[in-house]
């Protein structure tokens, strides 16, 4: 099929953004991704994004398609285009490094020291938790977009985890940059690539809190 | 002569070059790294995600001796990091059955702990595995996130000082009386081209090292080797699953977080580049992955990827056999003094990779400072953002 793919592109020292035009053959099963990558590859060695897995499993190619937060490597082209167009754009709700790429300190700078990156399953099996760390509901989250102090759903959700494990949350997530600064509006849930639930942790982490059954340190 | 004063310049962000930068700057080299893309956009990015236990390569004891002790050091120094749930290889048919024996004497020969489980008790730990199997051997395997393996490599770079530097491409090198002086670079985030110079270069760039090293007149025998993956919308199991086979394609299921990937295959391209993926191998997969694990045909295909491994071409006369999977290219010979090039190797081995450099480094440039990444512990991945 035929694509025009626009891309928002910002630069260093540029005062305002410019949107590129690249009208491309693509194969509608083809990720979004692909096509990126097959675009800076052919066309403009300049265009900078983040990738990594190109499976859903690493949440560095989060990303606006056509407005909405998704990760392009499992997001097919031939469903996400409307009448032939792609406009992708960088997450909100992170300072953009250059067209596509944000950086994610903002979430990551959250992390308590000890973080927890795996939850039993069973009698000595062990996973990663689901969440990808993609940042998509930072994007999709109206308070994440205007309260820089807000902790944002993911790191909420990992610490409702945490206090279901040891009983016990930091101080910073019982705080008003924590839980009770969400609006509920579950936007992170909706749009979440992997079905994390951060919306639903929050407000059940409300409710263990009011309930005294856990701790703050 | 001191580490301190010597500025070492790594190109390729994936986990070769992320273990080496680590391995230097540890060593107290002034370490900078440059990546064309984001980190791990190249191969390591695109890894099955198994960490192996060797079991995979028992033909060539050396080489799976080799992946199980870097199997035990990964999950020493970075627990973390790893889905440490094991792994069983199991037997479908008569023939995978007949290579049951050779597998097991042959582990045994490698150090590597298995052991043989009825293939009832298979099923219990198992339920999705071939209700037909006729054998099962559990292995120490395990599974990881990709990116954030190499993102902890980084940080810990970064903790000793290294500057990393994504989205900036080596575009030329200016080469001076049999050494190169500096790297052209194209900063891709403020559009500027700029020199870098230092006192050493290490090629990291694996399936892309010929590409690269072609920019400063210099040869390195890689053969991008593609191969096709498979993930499924959904975890269909916890130990990984694997054909108990000789190598092949389609041998192997892996699971971390929520998904399962079926892989892989193996063809010989020229360019990594723009790799297009063969319908039929899709299938292939899918058809595979199916004898291993019915339910494997009633999934959905969340998504298709490709990714090229950097394999060591016939002609790589390394001059100095530091392992039998992977090596270290001298340039010396072409007429360039402070530039190695390294190629082959897996994922799983990237540390030992990065201190054999470590180690070809410090020989060239006169300083004695052992590796220690064997030993202390990695930072976490989150810490590369602070």
């Amino acid at each position: 099929m035929k694509v025009r793919l626009i891309v928002r592109r910002w630069k260093q020292g540029w005062t305002r953004p410019r949107y590129d035009v690249f009208d491309v053959e693509a194969d509608p099963e083809e990720s979004v991704l692909d096509l990126i990558e097959r675009v800076s590859l052919s066309t403009d060695r300049t265009l900078v994004f983040e990738h990594a897995c190109h499976h859903g499993a690493c949440g560095a190619c989060g990303m606006l398609i056509n407005g909405v937060e998704r990760l392009a490597c499992v997001t097919k082209v031939g469903e996400a285009a409307r009448k032939g167009l792609l406009l992708v754009e960088p997450l909100r709700g992170f300072e953009v490094i250059s067209d596509l790429a944000v950086d994610k300190s903002r979430m990551f700078s959250k992390y308590p020291a000890e973080t927890q990156t795996l939850e039993p399953v069973a009698a000595s099996l062990e996973k990663l938790y689901d969440c990808v760390e993609c940042g998509v509901c930072y994007s999709a989250c109206p308070i994440a977009n205007t309260y820089g102090e807000y902790l944002g759903p993911s790191v909420l959700a990992l610490a409702y985890h945490r206090a279901l494990s040891d009983g016990v949350v930091p101080g910073s997530v019982a705080g008003s940059g924590g839980v009770w600064a969400c609006h509920a509006a579950f936007d992170c849930s909706e749009k979440c690539p992997v079905g994390f639930k951060p919306g639903e942790k929050i407000m059940k982490l409300r409710r263990l809190l009011l309930g005294g059954r856990v701790k703050v340190s | 002569m001191t580490a301190v004063s010597k500025h070492v310049v790594v190109i390729g962000g994936g986990v070769t070059g992320a273990a080496t930068a680590y391995d230097l700057s540890l060593r107290g080299f002034r370490v900078t790294l440059l990546e064309r893309g984001s980190i791990g956009a190249g191969t390591s990015g695109r890894t099955h995600g198994l960490l192996h236990s060797g079991c995979r390569y028992v033909a060539d004891t050396e080489v799976a001796r080799e992946c199980y002790l870097e199997n035990q050091t990964l999950r020493r120094i970075a627990p973390f990091l790893f889905e440490k749930n094991g792994g069983l290889f199991v037997a479908i048919t008569e023939d995978d059955l007949a290579y049951k024996d050779f597998f097991l004497k042959k582990c045994g020969e490698a150090g590597i702990p298995v052991e043989e489980v009825e293939p009832a008790a298979a099923l219990k730990m198992e339920p999705n595995l071939n209700p037909k199997l006729k054998a099962a051997v559990l292995v120490p395997d395990g599974t990881f996130d990709p990116l954030k393996v190499i993102l902890s490599f980084l940080a810990s770079a970064k903790r000793c000082g290294a500057v990393v530097k994504p989205y900036n491409e080596v575009v030329g090198f200016r080469v001076e009386g049999g050494e190169v002086r500096a790297v052209r670079v194209l900063d891709k985030v403020s559009l500027r081209e700029y020199e870098l110079e230092a006192d050493f270069f290490v090629n990291a760039t694996g399936a892309w090292a010929n590409k690269v090293a072609s920019l400063a007149g210099l040869h390195v025998p890689v053969k991008p080797s593609p191969g096709v993956m498979v993930a499924l919308d959904g975890r269909i199991g916890n130990r990984v699953f694997n054909r108990l086979n000789k190598p092949g394609d389609g041998d192997i299921i892996i699971h971390q977080r929520g998904t399962s990937v079926i892989g892989t295959t193996s063809w010989i391209v020229e360019d990594p580049d723009g790799v297009s993926i063969p319908k039929e191998h899709v299938e292939l997969m899918i058809k595979r992955g199916s004898e291993i694990a019915p339910v494997v045909s009633r999934m959905r295909v969340k998504a298709v990827y490709v990714s090229s491994r950097p394999l060591v071409g016939q002609a790589a006369q390394t001059g100095r056999e530091v392992s039998r999977s992977f090596a270290i290219i001298d340039h010396s010979r072409e007429g360039v003094g402070n530039m190695l090039s390294i190629i082959g190797g897996k994922f799983v081995t990237a540390r030992l990779m990065a201190e054999k450099m470590g180690d070809a480094v410090c020989e060239r440039l006169g300083v004695s400072v052992p590796s220690r990444t064997a030993e202390l512990p990695l930072a976490p991945y989150w810490l590369y953002f602070s």
